[in-house]
């Protein structure tokens, strides 16, 4: 998938990602690479300044941790993070539904 | 030069504060770490060109630090326009406004006064602009380089139009020593000194998000973009010049009229608003974007 069809669901995905759990930059690229069967093709250090911007809008927090002996920042959905991804979902399903209708 | 070296220098170059950078220089190499070996070559493929990571970055925050300015100075002019009104209305009600001429030196209550005349007026224009603009724009990720200047310019008047109008408040407090009552002569040189701290909070937050490089291209907007209804008169700035003059020259003539009950004292009061408000769009509407 082109990565400019991605970047306006980014957010979205990310925060989608985060749901499940608490997760690091190189584990949400890991799992958005999994869950799509490859089909999202992003140049991968895009994520981080989404991941920042997210967090600067309060969607997301982040600390550092140590793991197997190295930093790194482990990202978690806030609780306005979850109310906009409950949102970003209900968008999205009237928006396929709408597609699907017009391109059945 | 390694992925992270380009990357980190040109987060340098585009202005952006030790701390973040530090971060995300961290993480990515984290990132990168994570896939040791020969699989380090397809992680550094997979994460992009460092150029343009950092550049996105930068648009990004430079959008946000635009914003969030705009609203800090919003929020410190209108901290400062409640010391003003708090100040004058106390002055009125309570002891009366003395003569310009018996204070300490009219040479000290003229600009004064000017200063808190003039000064709230493009305050608020300015102040209200950046913010209007930041508000109606705080959904894009990025913005322009040239929008994010022009929100930066209204803010950064507003914020010296505030600045300028304590000040004159600290000059008319000090111009009447001695003949106003202690107690006003406090309250209002409190509420100065108040409102200047704000106002110096703010113009911190603004200068520290200046500091970001944006390099979006696209165009500034202007004016006519966030007052819509004032769509027709593009193009035409003298018409829109004449025509907030004389709109602003009645209603200060009809109100003063009615406060001061005598015509001729509100047509000369209304006349001097029309007068200031068509030097101040001469000399600040470039910069606020009601004017080529």
């Amino acid at each position: 998938m082109r990565s400019e069809a991605l970047k306006g669901h980014l957010d979205g995905l990310i925060l989608a990602t985060l749901a499940d759990g608490p997760a690091h930059g190189y584990a949400i690229a890991q799992t958005l690479r999994e869950r799509s069967d490859g089909a999202f093709d992003l140049p991968e250090g895009t994520l981080y300044p989404a991941l920042h911007r997210l967090e600067r809008a309060g969607l997301i927090s982040s600390d550092w941790s140590v793991q197997a002996g190295r930093r790194r920042r482990t990202y978690q959905l806030t609780r306005a993070g979850g109310s906009s991804l409950r949102e970003r979902r209900r968008e999205w399903q009237l928006f396929a539904t709408a597609v699907e209708a017009v391109l059945a | 030069m390694s992925w992270l070296s380009e990357f980190e220098a040109e987060l340098t170059v585009r202005g952006i504060p030790l701390a973040p950078r530090e971060r995300l220089v961290a993480e990515l190499a984290d990132h990168i770490a994570c896939e040791p070996g020969a699989s380090t070559a397809i992680a550094l493929a997979r994460l992009g060109v460092a150029r343009e990571i950092a550049g996105q970055y930068a648009d990004e925050l430079a959008a946000d630090d635009a914003r969030r300015g705009a609203f800090a100075v919003f929020a410190a002019l209108a901290a400062a326009a409640v010391a003003l009104v708090v100040s004058q209305v106390t002055l009125g009600q309570r002891v009366g406004y003395p003569g310009f001429d018996h204070g300490f030196s009219a040479a000290l209550a003229l600009p004064a006064i000017l200063m808190i005349l003039i000064g709230p007026q493009v305050a608020l224009v300015g102040g209200t602009l950046a913010a209007w603009r930041a508000l109606r724009r705080r959904r894009e990720a990025v913005l322009p380089a040239a929008e994010i200047a022009l929100v930066r310019r209204r803010a950064r008047i507003g914020l010296a139009a505030g600045i300028v109008t304590s000040i004159g408040l600290v000059l008319y407090t000090v111009d009447f020593i001695g003949v106003l009552p202690a107690w006003w002569l406090a309250l209002s040189g409190t509420l100065a000194f108040a409102a200047l701290v704000a106002l110096a909070a703010a113009r911190r937050t603004l200068a520290r998000g200046a500091l970001t490089v944006a390099l979006a291209g696209g165009p500034p907007g202007d004016l006519f973009d966030d007052l819509t209804p004032l769509r027709r008169l593009r193009g035409h700035p003298l018409a829109l010049c004449i025509g907030g003059a004389l709109a602003s020259g009645v209603v200060v003539t009809v109100g003063e009229w009615h406060a001061e009950h005598s015509f001729a004292e509100g047509l000369q009061r209304g006349a001097f608003e029309a007068l200031a408000l068509s030097i101040g769009f001469a000399a600040l509407g470039r910069a606020i974007g009601a004017r080529r």
